[in-house]
């Protein structure tokens, strides 16, 4: 507990002597505000962004909107089909061993290296963001659904077994809650790769969205947009990151042995 | 009984390979998939091969590689010392701890404007962008490695007289070595991410670039659809690279 406070009051010292520094090294000409944008411009351009918007007529809270949705849309329709397509490998071992190496070179394809190629088959706009979306979510849920499926600890199926459950109801009482909770691990780090995706996605033909945003803002010079893009995004994935953790806790209150840098 | 189950696995692996790739063909050849915008393999590779000559691809190759490689060992180098030092030494720890917090749920690409802003154009943006991507994974596992200790491991070197830097070096370190592995592994995949983004968005060399100028050219999609496919086996290979590095490390310590 006291440490906690400690902790808490040196976090709170810390932040306010840095802003305070950069408020007074802008002030006192040290530093330009266009690379450090003070405070003081950070908290106008913040009611700036709300009231009017930038670009004017597009407030943070449109960007946030198109952002949302965008991630959503190809974070839940990864989801849909790594779910069940992974099970079906996880559970014939055949298929996994067929699969595996073409897993792991999807996997290692950075996401955004297929942009070019969506821009070319689905044009510049919404179709591609939210397929990149997709397909980063995608290869990083399968994964984890079928390491989930495939390693169940063996003695939880022979003990099973010796009490005569066999096939489906074997799937459907231990191997799919033994599983759940590395799917819900692979559900929280696909959502991270959907956050950085959406980023970078953004940043190419649209003016609408956080990535668009900060991208948007350095070329008008606004460098305190920028910065108050990155801290939305930053608080968004964090708050987003954390339902879905306690979600996790309240649904699956056997699970919690894998942690946050597991894979 | 092992050897038959990996022998078995590599041919099921190739196996797959090789059912994927004759799909991919055959449906370009049976006009299932309109071959102009999504050539075959084959030909993929015949007319990005005709279109631009091998040292070109070589070429930015050797750029992702170099600002991939450089960038990843600052953030390492950087992430490693930071994070143990936060977990090792209080009154640091209760300085980095907020700060790293702070700015690690913020995605690393969504640095590409500051970064843009605080270094320019040219390579030092770039380093800058893959040691962030390398570094936020990074530090979180040596900090996570180092407060997790088995306390009977300190209990003991602290009664064979060890205390302080020798500590920290004979047991705290190699303790913590599995998470900060863990990390690197994970710092790897996303720096090249990273550096592939930052190619696409600004750059002027580099694989990232080459392939999103092929298309703003106005080029070819063979060229672009062979460009993916190098980032990804390069990803591959050095990742596999990477991970035997780090097993012949702390192999000493943990067992093969």
């Amino acid at each position: 507990m006291r440490e906690q406070l400690t902790q808490a009051l040196v976090a709170l010292l810390l932040i306010a002597a840095i802003l305070l520094g950069v408020e007074f090294g802008v002030r006192e000409g040290y530093l330009k505000a266009y690379e450090f944008p003070p405070a003081s411009r950070i908290v106008q351009g913040f009611v700036e962004l709300t009231t009017v918007g930038f670009p004017t007529g597009v407030t943070l809270w449109t960007h946030i909107l198109v952002t949302v949705v965008r991630i959503a849309k190809g974070y839940v329709a990864a989801i849909a089909i790594a779910v069940p397509l992974g099970l079906l490998i996880g559970a014939l071992p055949v298929l996994d061993k067929m699969t595996a190496p073409l897993v792991v070179f999807f996997r290692s394809v950075a996401t955004l290296s297929l942009l070019p190629l969506a821009i070319v088959w689905f044009g510049a706009g919404e179709l591609t963001k939210v397929i990149l979306i997709g397909y980063g979510c995608f290869w990083v849920m399968l994964s984890n659904v079928i390491a989930g499926v495939k390693y169940v600890d063996p003695a939880l199926i022979r003990a099973a077994r010796s009490f005569k459950v066999h096939g489906w109801t074997l799937y459907r009482e231990v191997v799919l809650p033994a599983a759940l909770p590395r799917m819900f691990a692979g559900a929280r780090v696909a959502l991270g790769v959907g956050f950085m995706v959406i980023v970078g996605a953004e940043m190419i033909g649209t003016i609408q969205g956080l990535g668009a945003l900060i991208m948007e803002a350095r070329s008008f010079y606004r460098s305190e947009i920028t910065v108050i893009g990155m801290l939305v995004i930053g608080v968004l994935g964090f708050l987003i990151s954390s339902g879905l953790a306690a979600l996790e806790r309240l649904l699956l209150p056997w699970g919690g042995g894998l942690g946050e840098t597991s894979r | 009984m092992r050897g038959g189950s990996r022998i078995s696995s590599t041919f099921w692996g190739l196996a797959g390979i090789a059912i994927f790739l004759a799909s991919w063909e055959l449906a370009t050849r049976l006009g299932a998939i309109d071959p102009t915008i999504f050539p075959g393999p084959a030909a993929a590779i015949r007319s990005a091969v005709q279109r631009l000559p091998a040292s070109v691809f070589l070429d930015n190759m050797a750029w992702s590689l170099f600002r991939v490689i450089g960038g990843f060992v600052l953030g390492a180098v950087a992430g490693t010392v930071i994070g143990f030092a936060a977990g090792w030494y209080r009154g640091f720890g209760y300085l980095a701890r907020p700060l790293i917090e702070l700015l690690r749920p913020i995605p690393p690409l969504a640095w590409i404007p500051l970064a843009i802003i605080w270094f320019g154009l040219g390579e030092p943006s770039k380093f800058f962008m893959v040691f962030l991507g390398a570094f936020f994974p990074i530090v979180t596992s040596a900090y996570h490695g180092i407060t997790h200790i088995d306390s009977s491991l300190i209990r003991a070197s602290r009664s064979f007289g060890l205390k302080g830097l020798g500590m920290l070096f004979h047991v705290g370190i190699p303790a913590s070595a599995p998470d900060l592995a863990t990390g690197l592994r994970i710092g790897w995949g996303l720096s090249f991410g990273v550096l592939v983004a930052a190619e696409l968005i600004a750059a002027d060399r580099g694989l990232g670039f080459m392939i999103m100028n092929e298309r703003n050219s106005g080029g070819s999609v063979s060229v672009i659809i062979v460009g993916i496919l190098l980032i990804g086996l390069l990803n591959l290979v050095t990742d596999a690279a990477l991970a035997a590095l780090i097993q012949r490390w702390i192999g000493r310590w943990h067992g093969a």
